[in-house]
């Protein structure tokens, strides 16, 4: 039986946000999982109901390396090139713990609590510059993606000096570059070249960053090594950049097309920064008012016994992914799924994953989250929509390319 | 069976029962008590599990393991000294556990 004889379908879209909504219920009341057939790699079982999934992710029966090694295609609707099956997303234990280990302290909730104020100066300077040019303003270009960028410059210990150039090679891993494969893959090299050539000056000496403490980090007798290092910085990159620019990005969008929760922010912003934040992971691209589809998941694992998920046999050797969109929208877990509500006290979400691979820069990302958009409303309580935001629906991350603001 | 009573950071109190076994952050994710994160599963990898412990319960557990020491000082709220990681504190039968929760986790 394949996927498309099954109802409701997965997967599905694009339809309105109502509909999606409806069509996301169907499907959880009807399944845990669905099996797709990707375009490249085979077929994965998605996991659609937030027990299953978080189940999943805390079993270490599934696991990563058939597709570090490349045994195993990720299944997917894009290649996973070696460098990113090189990184510590694809390592299982002990390797893994290892690794994460040496870096996690790095980027903990106390130390990304110290980059805050610093945060919080970096925004007003590009809202500076906002309200020097004057709107209309491409959010994007002007906010959600600087801000991601500089902090984790900052975090990593670029030199300012530099910036220009690490930002430059850095987008290649963009969503929104628009380089060719061959144009970023030159960019990726001279990156790897610059970070080695960094790391080893932090080596010799130590900075307070976080290349700094990679390279000099000591857990008993373990030493990361230039070749682990590397991917960790990549990883960041990749997850540091796009991601939170699209968080950004998609929490203000969905604040300004909601007047009610927006005047709630803007009556009590310290007091609600937080919960917006989590909300904004939770259910932001539903509440954009735009048209949504079901079908992305995350990175896949393999299980490697027999093992049964609400009343699911997945078998030895299959793919599993899980699916947060549905999982953000689960009755069981969330009160009142569909509701964007921006004070919501308990919201476990599973946008930044859970257990073991959970994203290692959610304290970052959350960080960011809640300054771009407390900052933003603070300053420029009055923002608008001055047109409609645009979107790459080709790219797997359908990031928004573009969201002109004015005030 | 045995409790686990949470004291909030507003002050109000959740009483929970709890199955012998489970750690206090299973129980509170179980039964979803706000103010408990634990994204990480339990496996010393975030430090959003931070509670702190009832100063006269203290001795009634193992003392923090390398890795959980090095995780608490990783919490958002600062550690105090009664600071555990409720992911590795497991309920045991027939007796209760009284835990504050702080104000931050995230």
């Amino acid at each position: 039986m394949s996927e498309t004889t099954l109802e409701p379908a997965f997967p599905f879209g694009p339809l309105s946000t109502e509909e999606g909504a409806a069509h996301i219920r169907a499907l959880l009341a009807d399944r845990p999982m669905s099996r797709m057939t990707m375009p490249l790699g085979g077929d994965v079982w998605i996991i659609h109901r937030h027990a299953a999934a978080r189940s999943v992710l805390s079993d270490p029966r599934f696991v990563r390396e058939p597709f570090r090694t490349g045994e195993r295609t990720v299944p997917y609707y894009v290649p996973f090139p070696p460098f990113l099956l090189s990184t510590i997303q694809f390592e299982d234990p002990p390797q893994h713990t290892r690794l994460r280990k040496l870096v996690q302290k790095g980027l903990s909730p106390r130390r990304v609590k110290a980059m805050r104020d610093s945060a919080v100066t970096f925004a007003n300077s590009l809202i500076d510059d906002m309200v020097a040019r004057g709107g209309p303003v491409d959010l994007v270009q002007s906010y959600s993606l600087p801000l991601p960028i500089q902090m984790l410059s900052d975090l990593l210990g670029v030199p300012s000096s530099d910036r220009d150039r690490f930002e430059r090679w850095s987008s290649a891993f963009l969503s929104v570059s628009g380089k060719s494969p061959e144009e970023a893959g030159a960019d990726i090299g001279e990156l790897g070249a610059y970070m080695a050539g960094l790391i080893a000056e932090r080596r010799a000496d130590p900075q307070d960053d976080l290349l700094s403490a990679l390279a000099n980090a000591r857990d008993k007798d373990d030493t990361l090594t230039d070749a682990e290092i590397l991917p960790i910085a990549f990883v960041l990159i990749i997850g540091g950049f796009d991601n939170t620019a699209n968080f950004i990005s998609t929490g203000t969008a969905a604040l300004l097309r909601s007047d009610e929760q927006r005047a709630r922010l803007l009556a009590d912003i310290d007091g609600l920064t937080a919960t917006t934040a989590e909300e904004v992971l939770r259910i932001g691209r539903f509440a954009m008012g735009m048209p949504v589809k079901g079908g992305v998941s995350l990175v896949p694992w393999v299980a490697t016994e027999d093992v049964e998920i609400d009343g699911q046999l997945v078998r030895a050797g299959e793919a599993v992914a899980v699916d947060p969109a549905s999982i953000n929208q689960d009755p069981e877990a969330i009160e009142d799924p569909t509701a964007f509500d921006i004070g919501r006290k308990d919201n476990p979400h599973l946008t930044l994953s859970y257990g073991l691979h959970h994203c290692v820069g959610a304290p970052l990302a959350r960080m960011e989250l809640q300054v771009g958009i407390a900052e933003l409303f603070r300053r420029l309580p009055t923002l608008r929509l001055a047109g409609e935001p645009t979107f790459n629906f080709e790219h797997i991350s359908q990031p928004m390319t573009s969201l002109l603001v004015d005030w | 069976m045995s409790k686990v009573f949470y004291t909030l950071p507003d002050g109000s109190e959740r009483v929970v029962e709890a199955a012998a076994g489970d750690s206090v952050m299973q129980t509170a994710v179980k039964h979803g008590v706000t103010g408990i994160v634990g994204q990480c599963g339990g496996v010393l990898s975030c430090a959003t599990c931070h509670v702190f412990l009832d100063e006269a319960e203290l001795g009634d557990y193992p003392e923090p393991s390398e890795d959980e020491d090095d995780m608490l000082d990783c919490a958002a709220t600062e550690r105090e000294d009664n600071s555990r990681l409720s992911c590795q504190l497991a309920v045991v039968e027939g007796r209760d556990v009284h835990v504050t929760i702080p104000a931050e986790q995230l």
